[in-house]
């Protein structure tokens, strides 16, 4: 961990990263206490990372900002022209899903004011949830499936579990009242995780030293680590599964 | 002899960050230290080695949000503002170390010659745009210029969206013309961000090649017969190129990467964090906020905060060091593969420009001394993917799998909890742009300015760079503003032409605020305009 040299820091920037670091009364504290705190600060962070268990990426890539600016007072950013508040939600009644990777996605929702009321004043009392559905497909003989998410009336997002490869999914938000009859809101557009076909072939890598070698190699660097992925740790699970771990 | 190919690509890029209402503005300090640390020491890097009869030819990738601030005479005036206070630092660091740091004292010469030579080519060899370097280049064969998307934007999360990845496309190819008076055959894909299908916009705007993740390829619902080691052909014939992740990894790793050696130096440890702030302040931000100067005295040396000083000729045996490693660990590859393979192995190596020079301070000398020492064994060879083509038009025709080279291998870093509320106002700015095209085609005029200046609007908002920034934690409140700041001035307009009015003094504020792509077409939104069912 590089920390900078506090020493030379002034008693506002050492407040200021104080309170960036959670010490209390940093506001009240003089330069002497300050200097102290950040220190032990740095030397707990220091042996924290040196210890085991520390998870390390070696395919962390350092882009252009990762630099220090943090520092900079968040007040002095202020003088840009006026930041634009933005809308909680949108007046409509819709719902999308975004694929974060092949096991999880991330819906986002509003219901408009009007459907809202009419909610309001077809039932005495309601809740909404999301009907997570995989859709069924004639060729590969899968039958469509779906689940249930409870969620509040106030959430406006939430991220959601895919349990299968290769499939297609839609999240549709429905409302359920106290007599239990649902209905639908509305219906997301689909998206569709991936799948590899060395996923269900494990054996042609566990079998073949030249497939092994192909697809290994250029996915690990010199010393071990391959690169992140989901996915490919599931076909290493498979793969070491099938050799007998 | 088995011959490697290797197949460079340095992504140069920068969000567009432009603010003359402020003297001085610290986010634009991000491209003048690209410029003065990357960027210049790379041409003179590169036009040294073609002067000297090496041979090589690598890719560069030139963002349109970069090209653009390159050009422009505002940035091009505040960048030489910058070289000169920072040599007017150096002058001062000199007689300060002279007097009571001696062992800093040949550093501080050898950042205030760096600076004075900045100063002179930017001046004298390239009257201030830089761009004319990198053209010169490609002139004479050694670089192959490539766009990616017109303001970085990350394209698997908007894939919704056909209108929006469409203009981010042709928009880049528009501005990569005027810039290079050339059509690219090239295209990076910002993060390495691809979903299935993307290639047909690739294909409407005539690219010939991309480049992939890692795991794109090996991922894929059928198997690469060649691995990594040669491009694929899409199904619609477009050709994608997988990082070799091995190879990438000696260099790009924060772990195990040569970049990590104790003998280089130092990036974090910077006189503008350890001089006291009354000798540093008129280097640094208003109001007392430091900075980096470049001005870095130490040597990595270990993890933590005491270091010894940074030694230059220990660096360069280790920069000769790494860069034998580098072509022995190529070589000894392609040996490997060549019993595996039915032709010369080609290996796709994709990194940011900003790693050599910036981040690594040595590694635009170890690119020197890879290239040279390539050209002299000829065991490896810096040839470009259209050369490679060339040798070997036949591919694999092979679907990619959606991927990028974020953390995890898809979309989780734009998609954190940090970052993910931005979607719902991007998809909507996006719907609403395509409806304003739809319902107020072709306009003339205030109108069609007013049009234009909000599709800048949604596309700038578009970059990755925004939920980079808020995923990263640095800069986050500046990200916001920004992207909160593009989706306002959207909105204004959004609301104005739902009266069916123009608000003719924003616009003119606006329009001097962000003047990225002058010759935009709001009409590209518009799925069903004469101009794109020509185009498609």
């Amino acid at each position: 961990m590089i920390t900078p040299n506090i020493e030379a820091l002034s008693l506002g920037e050492l407040r200021y990263i104080a309170r960036k670091q959670g010490v209390e009364d940093a506001e009240v504290m003089d330069r002497e206490d300050l200097l102290e705190s950040l220190q032990e600060l740095y030397e707990e962070l220091e042996s924290g990372l040196s210890g085991e268990g520390i998870s390390y990426s070696p395919s962390t890539q350092q882009r252009f900002m990762n630099s220090l600016v943090e520092h900079l007072d968040k007040q002095s950013m202020g003088m840009l022209p006026g930041v634009e508040q933005l809308p909680e939600s949108y007046t409509e009644t819709r719902i999308h899903l975004l694929l974060k990777n092949p096991y999880w996605a991330h819906a986002y929702w509003s219901v408009c004011p009007q459907d809202l009321l009419k909610l309001e004043q077809a039932c005495d009392s309601f809740e909404f949830f999301l009907r997570v559905t995989m859709h069924g497909t004639s060729d590969q003989k899968q039958v469509e499936e779906s689940y249930d998410i409870e969620i509040g009336k106030g959430d406006g997002c939430w991220n959601i579990n895919l349990p299968e490869r290769g499939r297609v999914y839609s999240v549709s938000l429905h409302y359920r009242d106290m007599k239990e009859g649902t209905g639908q809101l509305c219906q997301s557009d689909t998206v569709t995780t991936p799948k590899s076909w060395y996923l269900d072939h494990v054996e042609q890598l566990g079998g073949d030293e030249r497939n092994f070698n192909l697809f290994f190699s250029a996915l690990v660097t010199k010393g071990g680590v391959m690169v992140e992925n989901p996915l490919l740790n599931e076909i290493v699970e498979r793969l070491d599964q099938s050799m007998g771990g | 002899m088995a011959r490697n190919s290797i197949g460079l690509v340095l992504n140069a890029h920068m969000p567009y960050i432009r603010h003359p209402e402020y003297s001085r503005f610290l986010e634009e300090d991000w491209l003048f230290e690209a410029i003065g640390e990357t960027y210049l020491p790379l041409l003179r890097m590169l036009k040294k080695l073609r002067d000297d009869g090496v041979k090589f030819k690598i890719t560069i990738s030139l963002s349109p949000t970069l090209c653009t601030m390159l050009s422009d005479p505002i940035l091009q005036g505040r960048f030489t503002d910058y070289l000169r206070l920072h040599q007017e630092l150096g002058e001062k660091e000199v007689a300060r170390c002279a007097s009571e740091d001696t062992d800093c004292l040949e550093l501080a010469k050898m950042y205030l010659d760096a600076i004075t030579k900045n100063l002179e080519e930017y001046f004298e060899t390239y009257q201030c745009n830089i761009l004319s370097g990198f053209r010169d280049l490609e002139d004479s064969g050694h670089v192959e210029l490539i766009t990616t998307t017109a303001t970085h934007a990350y394209l698997p999360l908007f894939s919704e969206y056909p209108s929006a990845i469409g203009a981010q496309i042709e928009l880049a190819v528009q501005s990569h013309i005027n810039h290079f008076k050339k059509r690219p055959k090239g295209f990076w894909l910002p993060e390495c961000g691809y979903f299935p299908g993307l290639e047909e916009y690739l294909q409407r705007e005539e690219i010939e090649f991309f480049q992939l993740s890692a795991q794109a390829l090996v991922l894929a619902e059928e198997p690469p017969v060649r691995g990594n080691y040669a491009p694929v052909s899409c199904p619609n014939g477009v050709f994608g190129f997988a990082r070799d992740f091995h190879l990438t990894n000696l260099v790009w790793s924060n772990v195990e990467g040569y970049p990590t050696d104790s003998s280089y130096r130092e990036f974090y440890r910077d006189i503008g964090y350890d001089l006291p702030m009354e000798y540093i302040r008129p280097y640094i931000h208003e109001p007392e906020v430091r900075v980096f100067t470049g001005f870095k005295y130490h040597a990595i040396t270990g993890k933590g905060n005491d270091k010894r000083h940074y030694v230059p000729a220990e660096a360069k045996v280790k920069v000769s060091e790494h860069a034998d490693n580098f072509l022995y660990t190529a070589k000894r590859k392609g040996e490997d593969l060549s019993v595996q393979l039915d032709r010369q192995p080609f290996h796709t190596l994709a990194f940011d420009a900003e790693l050599f020079g910036h981040w690594w301070f040595e590694g635009i000398d170890w690119l020197e001394t890879v290239l040279r020492r390539a050209s002299e064994s000829g065991d490896v060879v810096f040839e470009t993917q259209l050369d490679y083509l060339q040798r070997y038009p036949e591919a694999q025709v092979l679907q990619p799998s959606l991927s990028s080279w974020g953390e995890g291998g898809y979309s989780d870093v734009w998609t954190d909890g940090a970052n993910v509320w931005i979607y719902r106002h991007l998809h909507k700015a996006i719907e609403r742009m395509e409806e304003l095209a739809i319902r107020f085609p072709d306009q003339n005029s205030l109108k069609k300015r007013f049009l234009n200046q909000a599709a800048r609007e949604v596309l700038l908002a578009m970059a990755s760079d925004w939920p980079f920034i808020i995923h990263n934690g640095t800069s986050a409140a500046y990200a916001e503003k920004r992207l909160r700041n593009h989706l306002g001035n959207f909105n204004v307009v959004y609301e104005n032409m739902c009266k069916n009015a123009v608000n003719t003094e924003w616009l003119v504020k606006a329009e001097k605020q962000n003047i990225v792509f002058p010759d935009i077409d709001y009409n590209m939104f518009n799925l069903n305009s004469v101009r794109n069912r020509y185009n498609g």
